[in-house]
């Protein structure tokens, strides 16, 4: 153990070293970009900005959509969209400037130097080409030799292996043809120096697993024969015997393995539309490193995904970049995860940095005032539950104490009664059902939030739909104030439609983009028949108000507001029937950080107003600490744990519950300590 | 660990003054910029684009034109004196004269009601019948969508000329206009009828519709107040790229002398009435065919510059 | 794609079933005596009359009629014209010309369409794409009728390229024209599609991934954006190609070419009734066999297609 640590010191010291005579590998320094608007006026969606990425290091950018974080690393690859352009300040890498460089130029710097790892998995892999040809696209345009493993002079410097590289040959790869003699060889070399049973299968298993083709170099092979007891001449020849040599096909395989993709050579062969969202993130890492650029440029890699997917990948990235001795320059809104991954941060804000240092330093003792507040809007398990405004001005004494509404949760009545529910679906072209949601039993108590939390494909919306009765269970009951719902029709339909209310996850989607805000406000009570015109108008003021919007919104539409705007008129329109129940389908997923904890503040003082109760469906186990009282945890339709917040967040029980836990980025780490 | 080390060159604890990046409060509206709708930023689309100016003069100019013949000529398009068969233009005839002696620039002139009346009628049965047709099928979905789908199907295999040269064969007694959009509708509505199915099986498929459910509303206010008005757009650039398709069938057909009678005046008959004389006096198929020409691109190019300014593409935000 | 290409067919079957049984019921359930036609001006024999209808089935009600011709038509058997010619054979002298001067059409408008329609999609806002552009409009714009006398008048008549007129056996040259003026408005459709799917696919995200790989633009351009926009265009085509057959008759007419657009309207003058509903359930034949060979082009060209 100790000696470990000291060869990682050692190592770390090293690197510094390397770092301190090399200097910066990338190079930003006062980076202007400017986009030209329709009417021909500049924008300038980067300004006066620098930062810089030494050999081997993660920096992370952070910043709200539209802070022009995503902007300056196109910048660097010279793939800015549309009419953006550099006019100002220079990029060098490697000490030359690459700012000014031409298309034709920045073609021999991408993929071969720098590399891509792009946001959306679904839209960055050309649907009509298999994964292995993409990925064999980046290794042709390259001019990549397949056969020999290509590793920078970082990489070789620090590799702590005790074998010594020898000549060129060593760097070669398996070949998959190769492969079953070379494993028959290592076999016989273990039972010649008499090892047997369990300890040879277990020697073979490993063999198995890490000799991988087109990945697996001679120098790896000779090594882990040796570590196996093979004598070094016997392990030596072995290798080189056998390991030969790898073929594209064989390099294509071993690159997406080296990914973390299982099945890599059938994988390969396959289509993107037949990966799910992280099997396409893996892949397009594989083609981001295929040709073990020095610097990685990742934009936002796995904002897309569930948060224990994202940890697989980005520890396996991580650890694949250690390896290769590759600095990455990571693009997040997640201050969470740039803590945890990065090395150093960069905060910006339209268009600047704002701030910049060493990540825990930056974020635990913020000095910008935009960082502050950056840091004091991002939940993380270390937050608490979010204190309405009342009880705020209150009582100051209550406010260290609160954490859940105990008071509530222990002595209200339930409204909302959820027994054995279970939707089953029929999928096409298939026999069997689907079972979406399978027996999930809770209670919502009178004024209190319940948080649903699940990854997709857990089935929390499903449930929610059903909860809202917009959706028929195929089993089970929902009973709303003791009343089963299934019986509701016509006008017992319409009152209980007034009474629960949803406010749902897409505010681009959920507005009529045809209405004004006037006109989807005042839908609700046109649909009860509630008040005159005059009153209407009043009580859309009324809301407006509520939701802290002026009153000019109202001539507005939808597509003029921002996502957290709309979000808050779709909370004035599910308020304006003063209903009981409202059910949040991941109502906050979409916003900036500062803008959902502005909302979150919003529902949790209408909430204390006029004592709601919440149906939080979220996959955000962070925002759940912040506004819930009870927590359900789903997973594969099932209910995996049910218990209070403080419950579920100190004492899981079920591994997956722990699971979710610890993948939240940055869960363990305390943010903002001088706030 | 990492923050015992000291920062790498050029990575030192950098904060930006904070006059130099003024922090704004969360997520303002924006109250200066105008109030804006679909149709109100359509519209402001649609002022700036030339094609948009072009067409909508030419359009405007060959709406008067119909509407009143008689400012631009004195001339009786159906007056024809054999006298003056094939004569140049001269004072008062700009256009000369045609074999039968009749006013070239007059019959153009007079042609144009013609043709924008057969445009404007045939759209305006199609976006109703097609609309109609598309949206019961995109809206009710299952075995009447199937069903309907197939019946456009159907009518979408005839090539529409072949179809209405059979139908108006049978019909060669009758010299309404109506004949002629009759027949044109009859072919087609369909096109416009899948438009309208995918606009409102799009539309329906939005989140405002779930939304609107679940606070109260049924299935068919939700068609009336939401689906359609939002299935508009495409209808409407169908609508008026068809309009130019459709002057166009129409002076096919009265070309190939089975659309409208000999005694109405149109651009179609005259250009086929012409050709005979293509070799020696060019002229007098020139000008009606240009007419022609003319009233169709205004249609189409109308057409391409709502379709960009109506895009949902194109309105992402 | 077996089990794909099975459901497209099945889907055919009531489309086909459906497209002839509307072509009969307009041609025969129409006022109109076809018997009565025979005769001309002539004086109606009514024991002639009836024994032509027995012959032609039609004294039997109507959707017997319409499956012994169904029947009849599937065995090839399309009856005789009033001079007592088999249909058939007289649409078997007309179809070769047809097709030859559709697939000249088709090649022309292929080839231009596609070739001017990436230079556009790919320099837009250049000169050469508003040239472009504003041609493929004009073209649009100008009923065939009129390209087809513009293009007599200059090229035949004043220019003297090309021959004015074909004849009754046209070879390429006679069909050079007709076929430039037939493919023309497709053309310009083509130009349009394919500058819209180029300007589109430019912007995807792959797009930037391949350049970010390090690919040259060349190889960019072609792996990845024509590739991609290769798809709709193919699409259209091939349902071009249907109806290039079907919209032949104008330009038959106009340059005397003796296909199957020429016998139609001949027929159709003549009240030919016979020869009308085969011919047009030939070309919808085409017309929907051709729809079928797209499908699988499309199937080929989209795995996201041929696996759905």
């Amino acid at each position: 153990m100790t000696q470990e640590t000291t060869q990682e010191t050692k190592i770390e010291d090293k690197l510094e070293d390397l770092q301190h005579q090399e200097g910066p590998l990338l190079e930003v320094k006062d980076l202007q970009v400017d986009f030209t608007t329709d009417e021909g006026h500049a924008v300038h969606a980067v300004r006066d900005s620098s930062f810089s990425v030494y050999p081997g290091q993660w920096v992370a950018i952070v910043g709200e959509s539209g802070s022009g974080k995503s902007t300056s690393a196109m910048a660097c690859l010279g793939l800015l969209p549309g009419t953006g352009k550099v006019v100002g300040g220079s990029i060098k890498l490697n000490g030359t400037e690459i700012s000014h460089y031409t298309q034709k130029q920045f073609v021999s710097v991408r993929g071969s130097k720098m590399g891509l790892v792009p946001q959306d998995p679904m839209s960055n892999l050309n649907p009509v080409w298999r994964i292995g040809t993409q990925v064999k696209e980046s290794l042709v345009a390259n001019n990549m030799d397949v056969s020999h493993e290509k590793r920078s002079d970082l990489a070789k410097a620090l590799a702590n292996a005790d074998i010594e590289i020898k000549s060129e040959g060593d760097e070669t790869f398996l070949g998959s043809k190769e492969l079953p003699e070379l494993i028959e060889a290592a076999e016989q070399a273990l039972v010649t120096i008499g090892v047997t049973g369990d300890d040879l299968d277990k020697h073979m298993a490993y063999f198995r697993g890490e000799w991988v083709p087109g990945s697996e170099t001679r120098w790896r092979v000779a090594d882990d024969l040796i570590k196996a007891g093979v004598k070094d001449d016997d392990a030596w020849y072995i290798a080189k015997k056998y390991v030969t040599g790898s073929t594209m096909e064989d390099r294509i395989a071993g690159l997406l393995d080296e990914a973390g993709l299982p099945d890599a050579a059938t994988r390969a062969r396959q289509y993107p539309h037949e990966f799910s969202g992280g099997m396409r993130q893996r892949a397009l890492i594989a083609i981001g490193l295929a040709c073990r650029p020095e610097l990685l440029i990742a934009d936002e890699p796995t904002s897309a995904l569930d948060v224990t997917v994202q940890k697989k990948i980005l520890d396996h990235l991580q650890d694949l970049t250690n390896s290769l001795g590759t600095a990455v320059l990571f693009i997040t809104h997640d201050l969470g995860l740039a803590a945890e991954r990065a090395q150093h941060i960069v905060v910006m804000y339209k268009g600047q940095v704002v701030e910049s240092g060493p990540s825990l330093e930056v974020l635990q003792h913020p000095q910008h005032p935009y960082t502050k507040r950056l840091v004091a809007a991002a939940p993380s398990l270390a937050s608490q539950r979010i204190v309405s405004v009342e009880e705020r001005g209150a009582d100051a004494t209550a406010l260290m104490e609160h954490k859940v509404n105990e008071d509530s949760l222990e002595h209200a009545d339930t409204v909302i009664d959820v027994e054995h529910l279970t939707k089953e679906f029929k999928l096409p072209r298939r026999k069997e059902l689907f079972k979406a949601v399978d027996d999930v039993s809770f209670q919502v108590k009178r004024g209190t939030t319940l948080a649903i939390v699940g990854e997709s494909g857990s089935g929390k919306s499903t449930v929610a739909n059903m909860v809202l009765k917009l959706l028929e269970p195929t089993s089970g009951t929902v009973t709303y104030n003791g009343q089963d719902i299934s019986a509701f029709k016509g006008k017992t339909l319409l009152d209980f439609r007034r009474h629960v209310q949803p406010v749902f996850q897409n505010p681009y989607g959920s507005l009529d983009p045809m209405y004004s805000i006037y006109r989807s406000i005042e839908e609700p009570l046109r649909i009860h028949g509630i008040g005159d015109k005059k009153s209407r108008a009043a009580r859309v003021r009324e809301l407006l108000d509520m939701v802290e919007l002026p009153e000019t919104v109202m001539q507005r539409y939808p597509n003029e507001l921002s996502g957290g705007q709309r979000q808050r008129i779709a909370i004035a329109r599910a308020m304006a029937l003063n209903p009981d129940v409202i059910v949040c389908d991941e109502a906050v997923s979409a916003l900036d950080v500062l803008v959902q904890d502005q909302v979150l503040h919003l529902l949790n003082d209408l909430q204390a107003k006029n004592g709601l109760s919440y149906l939080f469906i979220t996959h955000d186990l962070a925002v759940v600490r912040q506004i819930a009282d009870d927590v359900v945890v789903m997973q594969h339709g099932r209910l995996v744990e049910h218990g209070t917040t403080d419950e579920v967040f100190l004492h899981p029980q079920q591994q997956y519950t722990k699971d979710l836990l610890d993948a939240i980025p940055g869960g363990k780490l305390e943010l903002g300590l001088d706030l | 660990m990492t923050d015992i080390t000291k920062p790498l060159p050029g990575q030192e604890r950098y904060v930006a003054p904070l006059d130099e990046t003024p922090l704004q409060t969360v997520d303002t509206v924006d109250e200066s910029a105008p109030a804006s709708s679909m149709w109100a930023d359509a519209w402001r689309t649609l002022r700036k684009n030339p094609l948009f100016i072009i067409s909508g003069i030419l359009i405007l100019f060959i709406i008067f034109v119909a509407l009143f013949p008689g400012v631009f000529t004195k001339n009786d398009p159906n007056y024809c004196n054999l006298d003056n068969s094939l004569e140049p233009a001269a004072a008062g005839h700009p256009f000369g004269f045609d074999l039968q002696g009749c006013d070239v620039y007059a019959r153009v002139v007079y042609g144009t009601r013609t043709s924008l009346s057969v445009g404007i009628l045939t759209t305006l049965i199609v976006v109703a019948v097609g609309t109609l047709v598309g949206a019961i099928a995109g809206f009710f979905g299952g075995w009447v969508d199937a069903v309907l789908s197939r019946i456009v199907d159907i009518f979408m295999a005839i090539p529409m000329l072949l179809g209405a040269i059979v139908v108006l064969q049978m019909f060669r007694t009758i010299t309404s206009i109506w004949k002629v959009v009759l027949v044109l509708a009859l072919f087609g509505w369909v096109s416009t009828a899948r438009i309208a199915r995918g606009a409102v099986l799009s539309s329906k498929n939005l989140e405002f519709n779930t939304a609107s459910t679940a606070l109260g509303s049924t299935p068919t206010r939700n068609l009336f107040r939401h689906i359609l008005p939002n299935s508009v757009s495409p209808i409407i650039v169908i609508a008026t790229t068809s309009l130019g398709s459709y002057i166009v069938s129409e002076a096919t057909l009265s070309f190939l002398g089975i659309g409208l009678p000999t005694t109405t005046v149109s651009w179609g008959g005259d250009i086929s009435k012409a050709q005979s004389i293509l070799r020696t006096d060019p002229m007098v198929l020139f000008y009606p065919s240009v007419a022609l020409a003319i009233t169709v691109l205004a249609f189409i190019m109308m057409g391409d510059a709502v379709k960009d300014a109506l895009d949902p593409k194109s309105r992402t935000a | 794609m077996g089990k794909y290409l099975l459901r497209r067919i099945l889907q055919m079957i009531p489309v086909v079933l459906g497209t002839t049984l509307l072509v009969y019921a307009l041609v025969f359930a129409l006022p109109g005596d076809p018997v009565k036609a025979m005769f001309g001006d002539k004086p109606v024999n009514e024991a002639v009359a009836a024994q032509i209808r027995a012959e032609y089935n039609l004294d039997k009600p109507f959707i017997v009629q319409y499956f012994l011709f169904l029947k009849n038509a599937l065995s090839l058997n399309f009856g005789e014209t009033f001079a007592g010619q088999p249909v058939i054979s007289e649409i078997g002298r007309a179809f070769p010309v047809t097709i030859k001067l559709a697939l000249m059409a088709f090649c022309f408008e292929a080839i231009f369409g596609c070739v001017f329609g990436v230079i556009s999609g790919l320099k837009k806002g250049k000169w050469y794409d508003s040239v472009i552009l504003i041609v493929s409009l004009l073209l649009i714009s100008v009923p065939t009728f009129v390209t087809g006398f513009l293009g007599q008048y200059l090229l035949g008549v004043k220019w003297r390229i090309l021959p004015v007129t074909a004849g009754s056996n046209p070879g390429f040259l006679d069909l050079l024209m007709p076929a430039m003026v037939l493919g023309s408005v497709s053309m310009a459709y083509i130009i349009r599609l394919a500058r819209s799917e180029v300007s589109s696919n430019i912007a995807q995200d792959y797009v930037r991934t391949a350049r970010a790989k390090g690919m040259t633009n060349t190889s960019v351009t072609f792996r990845h954006i024509l590739r991609n926009s290769m798809i709709p265009v193919v699409t259209y085509l091939g349902q071009d190609l249907g109806a290039l057959m079907g919209g032949a008759m104008i330009t038959e007419q106009i340059f005397n070419i003796h296909g199957v657009g020429f016998l139609t309207y001949q027929s159709i003058l003549k009240g030919e009734a016979n020869m009308v509903v085969s011919v047009v359930t030939l070309l919808t034949l085409v017309f929907v066999v051709c729809n079928l060979l797209v499908d699988m082009l499309y199937a080929a060209l989209d795995p996201r297609i041929r696996y759905a």
